[in-house]
């Protein structure tokens, strides 16, 4: 088939993109194991939807292709294009503009055998015109009714078909703002794409774009949470690209503005326990039946919460025991903004104030390791660290004894 | 469903297409130099040909469109859905616009299903009317380019004044704040919107070049990464945010170059501590003097 800018499915390109932009070290011939031809229309799609954010490095392997993109900078996610590249057929296009200017007033309201004949005449003119027939025709005022573009309404045996009243409001700003902070912004910047060209208000630091990719299953995630309903999720494992199925209940969508991942935290009645998703490694879901039980499930997410550093509901070992985390820090009179940037950053424990230069913060976690890269971030005044689970509090020492020989501070030499 | 050709950068540059074409008969040259505004690099080269090729019966050959109206589509079930759902966002009250209120769907998300479990718990106080007004006063000013006579507390808790001419305003998802960015009587500066003691309109003209003014420095720092505890993935993610671009150098090494502003250079040190032994600094010399500081003074812990 001859190469298309535009594309029918979204999985493929997802991949590509998550690789691209993360990790970008990847040669070409990593990639076309598979299919050389598929990874070369995937890269050029991308060159045409990113322009420069697309880079190249040449490496004894080959050439390397990256995304690079200072969020700081970019102002709107540049990633929301994939979204936007969405393929039709010539029919669908013609009779899109052609069917919304018949009903270009609410008001009006035509039968199909009416909007049919209309469609006709807009068409006379060409050199060979096309023509639609009432199936197709009635098959896209569904497909309009569906989206809730366009009302369906009967009166007696006949229905009337008529454009939806709701336009877009004018709240430019708003959507400048939540297209971009706001989860599937995505939405908001299709909106964003219907108003006049207007200037950029908002930038956004840390500003973690990469969830943009999985936009599509965190809607269908939040429509199953909506409804309460189970859902048979296919996950991938990146690690041996085994596909595997779980039936779960979704009860919440978790992010990290730290990292930009996102989870989904779901309940696993095979299991009998909740567990958290990423949703980057979501491949499908499925919406099936509603949950009875949906209510008292999620009360129970919310009675683990404070013991939840981020997601994880059991330590490494995969046990689901408490762990006892407590660290000591200590800084001079004027760094009070140490003990604040406790208070500020922990997620739950108690910070507590020994005397005017040490501070000590303790928490009950399910899974200490999580709080790990944290406590190492105060690293230059930690005084004291302990932990029930000594596999860790042993890893922690051994990590700083790694640190002062990767420097050459102590024993060992430079890496 | 999010992925529709509703949505789609073709259907849009079709519409400017044909709302142009309402008025008055095209050029192929002008329906190329609209396909490229409103679509992708490539899509002139699809756009045009298919319009005039009459595949997409909606421009006659002399460029004259059977359409009437200026195209335009109502709001699908989708937006409105989503619109809901930031309608119930406290963040929505700092913008003087409304959003309607749409009866007849349901929120697409509560403010409970979606959370961040990592965010600091300082955040900027959006229920607080005075932060609503002076937000709303620096959103305008931002928006109209009107200067500002702005009093503030610095970090030491001193008050501080300032008139600024605002250039746009910055929002931290992490710090949950915002920031306005502005040039002043020094050049750039940024002001915690959560810090302001007071806003008004300024009477005083502010002359400003920002061409003349001092912009933040930036700085690369480079990286040795390696492949322990899934660290390339979890490091490659953690700096996503940033321009940067990654090496793999053999077996399990990859070298990253990461480039930052400089005013964050704290910010960065502690970030890359956070990593411990999977990630070394490699240059510039002065970045890594830094790191070995921390890692000196922790050693006279006593841990």
């Amino acid at each position: 088939m001859a190469y298309n800018e535009l594309i029918k499915n979204f999985g493929r390109i997802r991949d590509y993109m998550r690789e691209f932009y993360l990790y970008g070290f990847k040669s070409r011939e990593e990639f076309t194991k598979k299919s050389a031809r598929s990874y070369d229309d995937e890269k050029r799609r991308l060159e045409s939807w990113l322009g420069d954010c697309m880079r190249f490095r040449q490496t004894p392997e080959g050439k390397n292709v990256f995304i690079s993109i200072d969020s700081r900078l970019s102002r709107r996610n540049p990633l929301y294009a994939a979204w936007k590249a969405r393929s039709f057929t010539d029919g669908d296009i013609t009779l899109h503009f052609i069917l919304f200017d018949i009903l270009y007033d609410p008001a009006l309201s035509l039968t199909l055998s009416e909007l049919t004949a209309e469609i006709d005449l807009y068409l006379q003119n060409f050199d060979e015109p096309r023509t639609f027939d009432e199936s197709t025709v009635r098959k896209k005022l569904k497909e309009y009714v569906n989206e809730g573009i366009v009302i369906a309404e009967k009166r007696g045996k006949t229905v009337y078909y008529r454009r939806s009243a709701d336009d877009l409001p004018e709240i430019g700003n708003l959507l400048d703002f939540f297209s971009e902070a706001a989860p599937l912004g995505v939405i908001g910047s299709f909106l964003l794409d219907k108003m006049p060209p207007r200037e950029d208000l908002f930038t956004f630091k840390h500003h973690y774009i990469t969830g943009a990719m999985d936009s599509e299953i965190a809607c269908t995630l939040l429509t199953a949470i909506g409804e309460k309903r189970c859902i048979t999720l296919e996950t991938v494992n990146r690690h041996n690209d085994r596909i595997s199925e779980n039936h779960v209940v979704p009860l919440r969508i978790m992010y990290s503005t730290r990292s930009g991942r996102q989870y989904l935290m779901a309940y696993a009645p095979r299991f009998k326990q909740i567990s958290s998703y990423r949703t980057d490694n979501i491949v499908s879901v499925r919406i099936d039946e509603v949950c009875e039980r949906y209510d008292e499930l999620r009360a129970r997410l919310e009675q683990m919460a404070p013991h939840l550093w981020g997601v994880s509901t059991q330590s490494a070992s995969g046990q689901r025991i408490l762990e006892h985390v407590s660290f000591t820090v200590r800084y001079e009179k004027d760094e009070m903004h140490i003990h604040q940037r406790l208070v500020r950053e922990k997620r739950c424990g108690s910070v507590e104030k020994l005397d005017v230069n040490t501070s000590r913060f303790t928490a009950d976690v399910y899974d200490a390791g999580e709080m790990m890269p944290w406590i190492r971030s105060f690293i230059c005044r930690i005084t004291d660290f302990q932990c029930t689970n000594r596999e860790l509090e042993r890893q922690f020492r051994e990590d700083l004894r790694q640190m002062y020989a990767l420097y050459g501070l102590e024993g060992g030499e430079e890496k | 469903m999010i992925f529709s050709e509703l949505y789609s950068a073709y259907y849009n540059a079709v519409a400017a297409v044909l709302k142009e074409a309402c008025n008055r008969k095209l050029s192929p040259a002008d329906v190329r130099a609209i396909a490229l505004q409103k679509a992708f690099g490539e899509s002139l080269l699809n756009i045009e040909p298919a319009l005039r090729g009459q595949k997409w019966q909606l421009l006659l050959p002399d460029g004259s469109t059977p359409i009437r109206h200026a195209p335009s589509m109502p709001l699908t079930t989708l937006q409105k859905r989503w619109l809901k759902a930031v309608s119930l966002d406290p963040r929505v009250r700092l913008f003087p616009e409304t959003i309607p209120d749409y009866p007849e769907v349901e929120p697409l998300f509560y403010p409970g299903d979606v959370l961040a479990f990592d965010r600091y718990g300082d955040g900027d106080p959006y229920e607080d009317g005075n932060y609503i007004r002076r937000f709303r006063l620096i959103l305008d000013a931002v928006e109209n380019k009107t200067p500002l006579d702005i009093e503030s507390v610095n970090r030491k808790g001193s008050p501080v004044k300032y008139t600024v001419m605002p250039a746009y305003l910055e929002y931290s998802e992490k710090d949950d704040k915002f920031r306005l960015i502005a040039w002043g009587r020094r050049g750039q500066i940024c002001i915690n919107l959560g810090r302001i003691t007071s806003c008004r309109a300024s009477a005083r003209p502010l002359q400003y070049d920002p061409a003349k003014s001092r912009t933040p420095a930036r700085e690369t720092v480079e990286l040795e990464l390696y492949d322990q505890r899934n660290a390339p993935e979890r490091v490659l993610m953690h700096f996503a945010h940033f321009e940067k671009e990654a090496e793999k150098l053999d077996g399990d090494r990859y070298r990253l170059r990461i480039t930052y502003d400089k005013e964050d250079e704290t910010e960065m040190v502690i970030r890359i501590l956070s990593f411990g032994p999977m990630l070394k600094v490699v240059s510039p010399a002065r970045f890594t003097e830094l790191i070995k500081q921390r890692l000196l003074m922790q050693k006279n812990c006593g841990l």
